[in-house]
């Protein structure tokens, strides 16, 4: 047996001690990989891989960056066929933006130094081969090819800079119109939109009450003047880059016209330095994070899901905190001991293994339509009456989604609390008992300062939770693309009853409700690892503050 | 205080040991505040559960049924009723065919018209004859048509339109004003002797009357079609076709069921038997005949009804039995499935004889009366929503509003007697959520969650049960793959790891455990079933080659000699299994294809080649369907949602066994795999126990996943490459979409109370179980 330790006998069990490390080698095998694969999937959707012409056996060719490749169904599992896929784009002419190609047909791929990849406002990007370009003054420029140059190593050296700084030029200064056309039509003139509203439903209600309503006919009238006053402004502006063109041609020989207004990014994807690409990545990655979505989501940025998932977990959190810390403080401090409180403590711990859809099913039935109702019955009548009964708080929305999420959390707020609170020693809390302070003044002073971190760390938890949180949103106020944000420059300026984008919803809606899968598929890897990135950095920030509380109070201890 | 200080140079008054007041007044109320805080937060958690329970309350009570003061139509001999929607002003017909409309309220006489039908001036042969009028032998009401149909001695039929029209007077008070209008008169039949019962049925080639005479002491049908087209103007040309006899084989014609589709004709025999006759054209031909009751002699039928939705007939019979026969798809005798006449349901027995069937306008519901009592009943779950004794003298008529709402009975006595309904929810019962019910068109009775349809006439099918058993499914394989894996690295590392690298681990399971579920349900829809799909084979030879190869290292290692294996410390096994695990699983890997083509080639049904494809393989030998979203790949992906949390709790039992038992277990020359297997494990059992419980209560909540990971249709399959429909994903789908108060929204409550209790009853469970072993550390 293991006693005699001299012979070479191993202990018992040794083969079962290996194996029970097997599970620890899956899970971390299971972690690392689908941060690895997010990673790396949410990564290079930014990133401008070359693009290469292929030429297909039957004498087609299509330009496209390549996206994956696949093992095509039906073929057998011994001598697997593959197949690739390639965003061809141009929509408008190809019908569709991606393509499958099989392998077996592929003659021939080669990588043109011309191509230029221009990212558009609609129908996907375009990958053509530039012939003239077209300035907003009218003039036409040759996009040539000048002599480029081939050193050692078999790169080319092209010399054509000019023609795509003037490319760079005419997008910077489409972006800029059409970022002031952009502002027109959202602020001034969604202004000149809620005001008329307003004025509409006053209207109605003055005539129902047959009160006189000269005024706000006047009122309607200029601001009907002021609107069409303001579309004229943003179409004179649009005007300025109404003549500038690309002209070029597709894959397929056609030649393809494009207009500067539409083009929102250009890059040459075959003769670009690494530095180049990297920019381009950057600048990609800014538009994720501060633009607007366009193209039913599948492009653009992410700016009102990010901004609505951060108010909505902020407000969440202020909802939760004090309620939580009340709850803790009063269990821990103030209830008395027994079964009674036994129980209690179990039914809230046990409050945090309820399916979140549960508290889904009872912020819609309670919150939005018995609460919200109720609200809209005693504040908004006149609302309901003039507005085609259209709800103001009896349906989902900002609050309603904080409400639900701030019950879901609320278990770990209180056990966190109790728990911070269980651990700051007998010793202080004693002393400052013996020294005449009240109760409160013990609490106030003493227990909740030393139990802050723990407090914390449950609340981060919690944003943590509520952050990645989407079955229960889905049915109490988050939507897929929400005109308005939740915050915003018209009074009262935080918008509780507007529904929201939120990063989860996101995901779920672009990646199974989208038309287009093909297309929504970079657009959710992104998004993952942004919410990801979020919800793992919350996380972490949790661990730390829980760490070094625990290193403080051990310090503590005698 | 500044003068509590002046003062203390001398003796120390009393206020000196006083509290000040506004200290105490401060730690009096926010004593109190944190007090109703506190409680407050609690019976908002249980608030929630009773708001939950609260809205699925009226599923289960039955109808509430309000007498409402009888509308006296003074004279006998009334035989048909009619009403306007709001029941404010019904009106009856009596035998001689005049209509008498009286207002709801104090039963005052509304208007009267006369039936005064008056043959031809102009007689056949020419001669002019004075005008004889015609009485009138056949009545019915079609009160939701608002038609009247009158049967006439000479074998003709009058078939009127009543309209109310509404106005509303200065208070905003409904004021109707009934309007008769002649909409058709003709002759239906060649024969001209007196119509005994007439039908009017509006079909989709056009209305078809048909009328019941008597020729040779035999009743005789006959019908008649008239055909509106459209004509090139936009003006409507009517069309009658010749008169066609009905079902002339039957000689005992006892009652004729007339569907409100025309597309069918249900006869009844005196001798208890129904014939069914299907339309084609302008012919009715035999379709099948059945006898509901059997073939003794006494089985005749008592009464019959069609069902809102006219694919169901209720039939009472003369011994107290009342039974359901609907149109299914029914194997035939040569193998094909017809749509044929089965019985689906046998009802609560009757207090008496059947006495009548009368049928809802817009749901599955009929009065039932029968031996002096009657009864709302539900075709559907077979629940009897309210129960009364019917009025003394016979019904002649009965009419239930369109929306369910108010019952109106004709009696031979003159009176209307009247009742107002409420009853949100016929077709929930406890039978509809958890039992088998044979559905309309169905095979057989069955667990089925269909929630909605485009047509009305659909019966909602609200089964909890095959959802609870897709949250089983789900849940079951979850546990399957993530149960060994989170108790195994528990094990390892609670026990064996180096304690410096808990540090690290343990957070990495928490990073694991905070990963949202749409991520999770994401990345399974998008990425891992499009790869299970074309490689399963490879991906379960992985599977299984990771058990036995962990073990095989393990083997190998206690082999080598000693100063090989003091090189590797203790607790660093899992950094030399790793390479090794990669090693074996990239040969399984590589081995798949092999296997697949060895024991999974099957002829390919659409190009007649062999190819070694698992699905087709598993499709064509088991015949179970092959879904690429399948609970395998849920399973798999609730794993990251499970793992992490019976991780740490396991972990958490395991770590505190006291030292005390493993140093002894020790001591006495156990090896470590000796203690943690004969002492550890079963002292932390219930620990351990508790946290699998934790892990079960997470996988039956898990919505996300389970919404992009699997197809979501509600099937009752065992069959592992197949989908599931869970309670959560159900409500998470559908919820959005259900209008408040509605059955399907409180169906949908049910299932998230079902989810509740579940989770709350397991969780309690573990977490009882949790305390009771650190009780019982403690006192180690």
């Amino acid at each position: 047996m293991a006693t005699s330790s001299s012979d070479n006998s191993t202990p018992k069990g040794e083969p079962w001690v290996w194996f029970t490390s097997l599970g620890l080698i899956i899970g971390l095998t299971m972690v690392a990989g689908l941060l690895g694969l997010v990673l790396i999937n949410g990564f290079s959707v930014f990133w401008a891989p070359e693009v290469p012409t292929v030429k297909l056996k039957d004498g087609t060719q299509i330009v496209g960056q390549f996206v994956q490749r696949r093992v095509r169904s039906n073929s057998p599992a011994s001598d697997p066929h593959y197949e690739r896929q390639y965003q061809i784009g141009l929509r408008e002419l190809n019908s569709t933006s991606y393509v499958w190609v099989d392998e077996l047909n592929i003659a021939d791929e080669k990588f043109v130094p011309e191509t230029l990849g221009l990212e558009r406002m609609e129908n996907g990007p375009a990958f053509i081969i530039p012939k003239t370009i077209v300035d907003s003054t009218g003039k036409q420029h040759p996009f040539i090819v000048p002599n480029a140059t081939v050193d050692s190593a078999g790169k080319f050296h092209p010399i054509y800079t000019t023609a795509f700084s003037l490319i760079r030029a005419e997008v910077d200064q489409a972006t800029y119109i059409r970022e002031r056309v952009l502002d027109i039509n959202q602020n001034k003139i969604g202004v000149v939109n809620a005001e008329m509203e307003e004025a509409r439903i006053a209207l109605r209600r003055a005539e129902d009450r047959q009160e006189p309503t000269v005024e706000l006919t006047d009122k309607i009238k200029t601001l009907d003047a002021k609107f069409s006053e303001l579309k004229k402004e943003a179409e004179e502006i649009s005007k300025l880059t109404a003549l500038g063109h690309i002209e070029g041609i597709d894959a397929k020989g056609r030649s393809v016209t494009i207009p500067f207004a539409g083009i929102v990014r250009a890059w040459e994807p075959n003769h670009m330095t690494t530095m180049d690409r990297i920019s381009l990545m950057f600048s990609r990655m800014r538009e994720f994070l501060l633009d607007a979505p366009r193209e039913a989501n599948t492009e653009g940025g992410l700016m009102p899901a990010i901004f609505g998932t951060l108010v909505m977990t902020v407000f969440m959190s202020l909802l939760v905190t004090p309620v939580g810390v009340i709850a803790a403080i009063y269990l821990k401090e103030y209830a008395k001991d027994g079964a009674v409180l036994r129980v209690v403590r179990i039914c809230v711990n046990n409050l945090a293994g309820v399916p979140s859809i549960v508290f889904g099913v009872f912020g819609l039935g309670f919150f939005v339509y018995v609460l919200g109702g109720t609200i809209d019955q005693l504040f908004f009548s006149d609302q309901l009456k003039y507005n085609n009964n259209t709800p103001v708080f009896g349906t989902g929305g900002l609050l309603w989604c904080s409400l639900t999420l701030a019950l879901m959390t609320l278990p770990v707020v209180i056990v966190a609390t109790e728990e911070a609170l269980s651990a700051v020693p007998r010793g202080m809390r004693e002393a400052s008992l013996a020294a005449g302070a009240s109760k409160w003044q013990t609490i106030r002073d003493i227990l909740l300062p030393a139990s802050a971190p723990g407090i914390l760390t449950g609340v981060i938890l919690a944003m943590a939770r509520g952050a990645g949180e989407v079955a229960p949103l889905m049915i109490v106020g988050v939507v897929k693309l929400a005109p308005t944000l939740p915050i915003d420059g018209l009074a009262p300026f935080l918008h509780l009853d507007r529904k929201f984008m939120h990063l989860g919803f996101h995901i779920y809606d672009l990646g199974f409700q989208s038309p287009d899968s093909d297309a929504a598929r970079p657009m959710v890897f992104a998004t993952t690892l942004l919410l990801i990135i979020l919800v793992v950095c919350l996380n972490l920030g949790a661990i730390t503050i829980r760490n070094r509380l625990r290193a403080r109070f051990k310090g503590a201890a005698f | 205080m500044e003068e509590n200080q002046k003062q203390s140079t001398e003796q120390p008054p009393e206020s000196r040991f006083q509290v000040s007041r506004s200290t105490l007044l401060i730690d009096l109320w926010m004593g109190r505040i944190i007090r109703l805080g506190g409680i407050s937060v609690v019976i908002a958690v249980f608030g929630m559960l009773g708001f939950l329970v609260s809205q699925i309350f009226p599923l289960f009570s039955k109808a509430k049924v309000e007498s409402l003061a009888p509308v006296n139509f003074s004279q006998t001999g009334n035989v048909a009723l009619g009403e306007d929607e709001y029941g404010e002003m019904p009106f009856t017909c009596d035998t001689k065919g005049n209509i008498i409309f009286r207002k709801a309220g104090d039963s005052s006489v509304t208007k009267t018209w006369l039936a005064d039908f008056k043959t031809a001036t102009q007689a056949s042969d020419g001669q002019n004859a004075a005008p004889v009028s015609i009485p009138v032998t056949a009545i019915k009401t079609y009160p939701r048509d608002g038609l009247v149909l009158l049967g006439l001695a000479d074998g003709s039929v009058r078939e009127l339109k009543i309209n109310y029209k509404i106005t509303f007077d200065k208070n905003g008070k409904r004021e109707l004003e009934p309007s008769i209008d002649l909409q058709y008169a003709g002759k239906i039949s060649e024969n001209n002797s007196a119509i005994l019962e007439a039908w009017s049925v509006k079909g989709t080639e056009g209305r078809l009357y048909i009328c019941r005479q008597q020729k040779d002491g035999h009743d005789l049908l006959t019908g008649r079609r008239l055909i509106e087209r459209k004509g090139l103007g936009g003006k409507a040309k009517v069309t009658v076709s010749e008169p066609f006899p009905i079902a002339a084989d039957v000689t005992d014609l006892e009652r004729v069921l007339v569907p409100s589709t025309a597309d069918s004709l249900l006869v009844i025999r005196k001798t208890g038997e129904v014939r069914v006759y299907q339309n084609s054209e302008n012919t009715f031909s035999l379709l099948q005949s059945f006898k509901p009751f059997g073939d003794a002699k006494n089985a005749q039928i008592a009464a019959a009804g069609f069902i809102f939705g006219n694919v169901s007939v209720v039939f009472q019979g003369n011994q107290n039995e009342e039974v359901v026969w609907s149109l299914y798809p029914q194997k035939q005798a040569d193998g094909q499935m017809l749509r044929r006449w089965g019985k689906i349901h046998d009802c609560e027995t009757l207090a008496g004889v059947g006495q009548g069937i009368f049928p809802a306008a817009g749901n599955k519901c009929y009065l039932s009366v029968a031996g002096g009592r009657m009864q709302i009943r539900n075709m559907t779950n077979g629940s009897i929503r309210w129960e009364d004794s019917a009025p003394a003298s016979p019904i002649q008529q009965v009419i239930f509003s369109r929306n369910y709402n108010r019952l109106s009975l004709l009696c031979e006595d003159g009176k209307v007697y009247r009742w107002a309904i409420t009853d949100h929810h016929p077709e929930a019962s406890w039978n509809t959520f958890f039992g088998k019910i044979w559905y309309e068109g169905a095979e057989g009775p069955a667990y089925t969650w269909q929630s909605s349809s485009g047509s009305d006439e659909f019966e909602a099918k609200y089964s909890l049960v095959p959802l609870i058993y897709g949250t089983v499914k789900g849940t079951f394989y979850a546990l399957l793959f993530a149960i060994p894996i989170a108790l195994l690295a528990a094990v390892y590392v609670s026990h064996f790891l180096r304690p410096e690298w808990k540090s690290v681990i343990k957070p990495m399971m928490e990073i694991m455990a905070s990963l949202p579920s749409v991520v999770l349900g994401f990345l399974a829809g998008l990425w891992l079933a499009p790869l299970v799909d074309t490689h399963l084979i490879p991906i379960l030879c992985v599977i299984g080659v990771l058990a036995p190869s962990a073990l095989l290292a393990g083997y190998i290692w206690s082999k080598l000699p000693q100063p090989v294996r003091r090189r590797v410390g203790p607790g660093w096994e899992f950094a030399y299994l790793f390479p090794f695990i990669v090693l074996c699983a990239y040969g399984a890997w590589q081995l798949g294809p092999t296997i697949e083509s060895t024991f999974f080639t099957v002829k390919d049904l659409a190009s007649g080649q062999n190819i070694s494809d698992f699905r087709e393989w598993w499709r064509q030998s088991t015949g179970l369907n092959y879904d690429s979203r399948n609970s395998l790949v849920v399973g798999f992906v609730m794993g990251f949602a499970v793992i992490p949390i019976v991780f740490t709790i396991a972990e958490d039992a395991l770590s505190n066994v006291p030292n005390s038992l493993i140093s002894g277990s020790l001591a006495l020359g156990a090896s470590r795999w000796q203690t943690v297997w004969t002492v550890v494990v079963p002292t932390a059992v219930s620990g351990i126990l508790s946290a699998v419980m934790i892990g079960f209560g997470r996988a039956v909540g898990e919505t996300m996943i389970v919404v992009m990971a699997t197809g979501n249709t509600a099937v009752m399959e065992a069959n592992p490459f197949n989908g599931m429909r869970t309670l959560s994903a159900n409500i998470a789908v559908e919820l959005p979409e259900a209008a408040a108060g509605e059955t399907h929204f409180r169906a949908l409550f049910l299932g998230a109370c079902c989810l509740f209790a579940l989770t709350f009853i397991v969780n309690t469970f573990a977490e009882t179980l949790r305390q009771r072993l650190r009780k019982r550390y403690k006192m180690n």
